[in-house]
This record gives C-alpha cells, sequence and structure tokens, in this order.
C-alpha cells in the first residue's frame, strides 16, 4: 500500500510540472511573453512602447515580464534549460555568445536577409555584436557606452570655461590632468582632501576603456588567453594608478561611495554609462552635462554594451513571426526608448533633430564609433571577475602589478581551457 | 509483519513528512552527488560523466582553497565569540530580576531578522564615509585628538568593508551580533535544567558564584555546549548570506566563503558539475569537524 501510494504521489508531482502546451492563436490573436531587466524608469519607458504597440496591432498581444537583472540571467538559463522560456527577451551583447554557442537561441540569418537595405540602418560595431562565429543571433536595441559626466558647477568655480562661460569639458590627457588638478581640493581646510578631480566607479567599465584606448585587452585577439600581462595593459594600468599616486587627482577606488560622490558634487568628473542619467536626474541640486570620454592613451575608445533582441530556438511559426514584427518595432521606437538613458543604434534616428535635442545622450552618441565591447567569448562573463579583482588590487596597491596580473592571467587561462 | 501491525497508525501519520523529506532533502543530496560526477553546462543537453575529476579540480583549485581558509578564519572567529557571548547572556537571564522577558525578545530578534534585511542594515552601519560607527569613531577621534594631539591621531575611521584586512572581521562581528540570540535560547533552556538542589549544596559549601558555575553548571551544561558548537561550526562553514550582499567576496577575495564560492560557480559560470563537487567537499570537512567535536567533548556515559 505503502509504495502504491508513493507512485500515486510521483505521478502527481510529474504530471504537475509539465505546462500545458501553450496554444499559439487565440481568436486571431498571438500573445507572447517578453522578458527584460529594466527595472528602473527604463522599464516604464518600455512599458508605455510595449502598450504602444498592443494597440497599434490587433494580432499580436505582448505580455511583458520585468526581472531584476542580478536574477535576470538565472531565471532566463534555467527557463531555456528546462522550459517556460519567454519569446523574446534581452541579452546584453555580452552574454551572447554562451547562448548562441549553445543553441539555445535562434539564428536570425534569414528573418534579417528579408530585411533587405533596411539593415545598412544599424550602426557597424552594435550590429556586429549581434553576431557569433559568422551568424546572427540577435537585433541591437540600443547601445550604452560610458562617458564623462562633469559637474558643470565645480568646472565653472574652478575656471574652467569656453569663451561663453559655458564649463569645458577636457579631451585629452593633458586637460583631463590640469582639469582635475584643479577641481582636487581641500575645501574645509581640514588638510583631508575632501573634492575629488575624478574618482572610479565600477572598475569593468573604467578598466575596459583604459586598456581599450592602449590597443590591449583582457583576452588575446582569438579569446584563447589572457592577455592583461600585455605591455600595453601595462600602459594602461601605469595611467590608472597613476591618476592615484602622481597626480593625485582620483582617490583610490572607494566602491559604491564613489557613484554617490558624484551625485552629492564632491567628485568633478566620472566615466560611467549612459543608464545612469535618471540616477542624476533625480539628484536635486546637481547640475552636470556629459560629454564623450577623453582620449588618454593611443586612440580613442570606450567600453560599451547594448541590449540586444533575441528568440528561444524553439519557436512555433506563429510566435516567431509575432516576435519578429515587435522586435523590429521595438528598434524602430528606439527614439522613445532612448529618452530614458540610452544610445539608439539606428542611423536614422540618431539623425533626427529630436535625438539630437537629448543632451547627455547626444554627446555620447558620438563615441558609437569607436565603442569597444567586451570580448565575444562564451566565457566572458565568467572570466570577468578575475579582470576585475587585478584591477582592484592594483588600484588600491594591494600587491604588486605584476603579481596581480600574472595570477588573474592564469585563473583566466583555467577557465578558458575548459570551455 | 506483526511490527507493521502494531505500527501501522504511526507510519502512516509519519508518511507525509517521509515523503516530503525523501522528494526534497534526500533526493536532492544524491542528486547533487550523481551530478558532482558530471560536467554539466546548464545550457548543454546533456551532462558527460567525469568521474571524481570535478574533485581533483576542487582540490587543486586555489581560489577554493582560498575561500576554505577565509571560511575557517570566519568560523574561529565566530564559533568562539558567539558561543561566549551567548553562554554570558543565558547566564545573565537565568537570574531572578524582572525585564528578563524583555531582554530574552531583544537578544532573539535579530535571529528572527531575515539575512537579507541584517545585511542591508549594517552595510549602512559600516559605510565608510555615511555610517554610523564611523561618524562616532569620527567624533571620538576627533575630541581625543583635541585633548591630547600627541597621543591620538585624528583619523578613526575604519575601512570596514573595503579593506582586505578588517572585511571579514566586520562580517564576522554582524554575525555574532546577528546568532548570539538563538544559542541564548538553548544555553538557557540547559541552565534550567541544572538541579538547583546541587547548586544549593555547593553554595552551602562554601563555593564562590563562579566556583558553582564553574563546578557545578558548566560539567552539567555540557550535552548542550557540545550541541551549540556542532550547530554553530555547521552553521557558519555555511556562512553565505552576509558576504553575498554586503562584500560580493571581495575586497580581493577576502571574504569569499565556500558557499558563495560553490554559488558564483553554479549559478553565474553555470558549472553545475564543479559547483556540487565543492559543495560536497564541504560536506565532508564540515563531517570530519563535527565527529572531531563529539570525540573531544562528548560526555562519558
Amino acid at each position: 500500500m505503502l509504495a502504491a501510494l508513493l507512485l500515486a504521489l510521483t505521478a502527481i508531482l510529474v504530471s504537475g510540472c509539465g505546462k500545458p502546451r501553450p496554444v499559439d492563436t487565440v481568436n486571431g490573436v498571438t500573445t507572447i511573453e517578453f522578458w527584460n531587466g529594466f527595472t528602473g524608469p527604463d522599464g516604464k519607458t518600455m512599458e508605455k512602447i510595449v502598450r504602444q504597440f498592443n494597440a497599434e496591432h490587433k494580432d499580436i498581444r505582448v505580455r511583458m515580464q520585468i526581472i531584476p537583472w542580478n536574477t535576470y540571467y538565472d531565471k532566463v538559463t534555467l527557463s531555456l534549460a528546462f522550459g517556460g522560456a519567454p519569446d523574446v527577451f534581452i541579452l546584453h551583447a555580452s552574454r551572447l555568445p554562451e547562448y548562441a554557442d549553445a543553441e539555445a537561441i535562434l539564428r536570425l540569418d534569414d528573418k534579417v536577409a528579408a530585411l533587405g537595405n533596411k539593415v545598412n540602418d544599424w550602426t557597424p560595431r552594435a550590429w556586429a555584436a549581434a553576431h557569433w562565429k559568422g551568424r546572427q543571433y540577435a537585433i541591437p536595441l540600443d547601445c550604452h557606452p560610458i562617458g564623462m559626466y562633469y559637474n558643470t558647477d565645480l568646472f565653472k568655480k574652478a575656471g574652467i570655461v569656453d569663451a561663453n562661460g559655458n564649463a569645458k569639458p577636457p579631451t585629452t590627457l593633458a586637460e583631463f590632468l590640469a582639469d582635475g588638478k584643479k577641481l582636487t581640493k581641500d575645501t574645509d581646510g581640514d588638510g583631508r582632501i575632501d573634492q575629488w578631480g575624478y574618482i572610479y566607479t565600477w572598475l569593468r567599465t573604467n578598466a575596459h576603456t583604459f586598456l581599450a584606448q592602449y590597443d590591449a585587452s583582457w583576452l588575446s585577439k582569438d579569446t584563447r588567453h589572457a592577455a592583461i600581462d600585455s605591455p600595453e595593459a601595462s600602459q594602461a594600468f601605469g595611467l590608472m594608478t597613476d591618476l592615484i599616486n602622481k597626480y593625485k587627482i582620483c582617490p583610490k577606488p572607494e566602491g559604491q561611495d564613489a557613484w554617490n560622490g558624484f551625485r552629492i558634487g564632491k567628485v568633478a568628473m566620472v566615466l560611467e554609462g549612459i543608464y545612469m542619467l535618471s540616477s542624476l536626474e533625480e539628484q536635486k541640486g546637481l547640475n552636470f552635462a556629459g560629454a564623450p570620454c577623453p582620449v588618454f592613451g593611443k586612440r580613442a575608445a570606450v567600453w560599451g554594451d547594448s541590449h540586444m533582441m533575441v528568440m528561444p530556438k524553439k519557436l512555433s511559426a506563429a510566435r516567431q513571426k509575432a516576435a519578429w514584427e515587435f522586435m523590429n518595432y521595438l528598434s524602430d521606437h528606439s527614439l522613445e526608448w532612448s529618452k530614458g538613458g540610452q544610445v539608439p543604434v539606428r542611423k536614422s534616428i540618431l539623425a533626427t533633430p529630436e535625438f539630437r535635442e537629448l543632451p547627455v545622450q547626444y554627446q555620447f552618441s558620438k563615441e558609437l564609433p569607436y565603442v569597444v565591447y567586451l570580448p565575444q567569448s562564451t566565457a566572458t562573463n565568467q572570466v570577468m571577475p578575475f579582470c576585475e579583482a587585478a584591477v582592484e588590487a592594483i588600484l588600491n596597491d594591494l600587491m604588486p602589478e605584476k603579481e596581480a596580473v600574472a595570477e588573474a592571467n592564469r585563473r583566466i587561462d583555467n577557465v578558458l581551457k575548459r570551455q | 509483519m506483526k511490527i507493521w501491525n502494531r505500527n501501522k497508525y504511526a507510519a502512516l501519520f509519519l508518511l507525509p513528512y517521509t515523503v516530503l523529506f525523501l522528494t526534497f532533502v534526500v533526493s536532492p543530496i544524491i542528486y547533487g552527488f550523481v551530478i558532482s560526477l558530471h560536467k554539466w553546462y546548464i545550457l548543454a543537453p546533456h551532462p558527460t560523466y567525469v568521474g571524481i575529476a570535478n574533485y581533483a579540480a576542487v582540490l587543486k583549485d586555489d581560489l577554493f582553497r582560498i575561500a576554505f581558509m577565509r571560511t575557517a578564519f570566519f568560523v574561529i572567529m565566530v564559533v568562539p565569540a558567539g558561543n561566549a557571548l551567548s553562554l554570558l547572556l543565558a547566564v545573565g537571564l537565568n537570574q531572578d530580576y524582572k525585564g528578563t522577558t524583555f531582554y530574552k525578545v531583544a537578544y532573539y530578534l535579530p535571529v528572527l531578522t531575515s539575512v537579507s534585511v541584517v545585511a542591508i542594515l549594517w552595510r549602512w552601519l559600516y559605510s565608510t564615509e555615511f555610517g554610523l560607527l564611523n561618524y562616532y569613531l569620527t567624533k571620538i577621534g576627533f575630541a581625543l585628538h583635541t585633548m591630547a594631539p600627541a597621543i591620538f591621531s585624528g583619523n578613526w575611521t575604519v575601512n570596514w568593508l573595503s579593506s582586505t584586512k578588517t572585511a571579514m572581521p566586520s562580517i564576522a562581528l554582524l554575525s555574532v551580533w546577528w546568532g548570539a540570540g538563538g544559542n541564548m535560547l538553548i544555553y538557557l533552556a540547559g541552565l534550567k535544567n541544572v538541579p538547583k538542589e546541587l547548586l544549593e549544596a555547593a553554595e552551602i559549601d562554601g563555593c564562590t558564584p563562579f566556583q558553582r558555575f564553574w563546578a557545578v553548571t558548566w560539567p552539567l551544561l555540557k550535552p548542550t555546549t557540545l550541541f551549540c558548537l556542532v550547530m554553530s561550526v555547521i552553521g557558519s562553514f555555511q556562512v553565505f548570506g552576509q558576504t553575498y550582499i554586503l562584500t560580493g567576496g571581495g575586497p580581493y577575495y577576502s571574504t569569499l566563503t565556500v558557499i558563495l564560492y560553490m554559488f558564483q560557480q553554479g549559478f553565474s559560470q553555470y558549472q553545475m558539475g564543479y559547483a556540487s563537487a565543492v559543495g560536497y567537499v564541504l560536506f565532508a570537512a564540515v563531517l570530519v569537524f563535527t565527529i572531531l567535536q563529539f570525540k573531544m567533548l562528548s560526555v562519558k556515559k
């Protein structure tokens, strides 16, 4: 009897797990699920676009689910592996190779080919990041590079202004250092510096920018080996530590406090993502502006990532059609999307007067031709913590640079070996 | 069959729990071990059997070793200090005076609070620039500095969570505060079981309160102490929430704990087999420590 009971229970449990097979189309309406991690003001913007899409399309209904980024990828991955995946979802460009390589997301080559000339409207770097091993897996929705935010009040107080009396952001290393010097002060005379010219906020994006400007990267060009011990990388790390120890215009990394430092007017310049714009707009009494990142090294380059729109591999034809329609709609309406703190990647939208009136977005969009994505590898997400730990150790003087990069290199290579 | 007939009603009542226990505790334990023998990237269609390769890799992995040493450091800080504090509180609350219930509730409240709430509260206390602790330390430092500038430097701020030296002790401090109330209750129950007549006899024999504690209460409390120590060693080896929320394992791996490392392997790198192997190695280590504790502390009948 016991066995029978157990068996019955198991049967109930097992049958309960299987989801009912979703019906594609009910009364001529195809309902599709759309997942993303836009928990901030960007989510409100996205909701508005989705509502508008639903109003304009009688035969498609999009249901959006917002999941916080820190658990987002776990949910997406588990749903792709064990069922319950959405029909359209967002991946960061830096995570795309993992899902493309595992064939968990759908190849879009045929669909893209049918777009004809429209494909030339996307900016080349974002478009390239939608590919993996020569195949296209996504449509880029946007690009979010970091750029320079600067406190215009502090600039004016330090006399760093142009002919019209407006705050003038630095564009070269020399200007950056000179401005930084003028902006680093002990304002209350207690012998402790309490206003900094510059501060490191997110080490990943800041260090990636410095590396890219010196033609260095975390991984070798073929992404099969760690490369942060290269002489070029050493130059970049050298400049990063010099800002702290030699030029003294920047404190040691302060983690979460760093960004607050800029928000409350204790720091004059930061390199942060366009997506932080709304966090600054909320700050009362802060007058700021945006500018392209200065050129510190050999060439202009800056960290950037993109929200990529993808579909799961297993998707019925009807749902594919609806999802494709929706993805294109989002891209076509990315002007609206950019207002929440993003840069669109459609040339036709970038050229509109309406976009050029968005002050910070327009300034950051100038970086699109030289934005540098993280290395395209299935291991990028796994190795970045080692990279960041090395930068953290170097900037905090926890160990000599040589040791830190050697240790990180070894750990990165270990991960790459098991790919 | 006879046993079955006699106990069938008991079995029936035990059935729901047994089923749930088998489904949600025993089978994941077994399944976890099976996974640990496979290389399984979660998006790959099928796990591949690799034998003990994951275990060999774990033992060679220097980050696992770092995580293990950091966790052991945490255990060494938290278990003795936490148990001493719990016992002290319990002895204090075992006296006859008014208001003990209030204090019991006050000390036990943190135990009932979820780790995320505790961690967010302490993040604010520990914040270098805006934290409450540094606010008072700065005031004290400044006051002492103005009184005796030669002896005291003015800067008393501590980089609680942002320095590799202080991060783990800071995590330990909050963990002691968080967990003290739980063991306190168990010690309190143990103290109530100490026969009053023995204590009175000792008092008549002229023992001081301290001698009474040392010669009567402490030996009789040994089973309770063993239980509390074993449970807190097991619990402390599994420290996760505090470091996950407050430091993410940093700065520079100084608060990387074994469970956090397992979590990172499993849920940001999706190496399920490897993560399971990490879990099982920790299980083996904790088992050894537990057996040692029983051997050293158990009461001879």
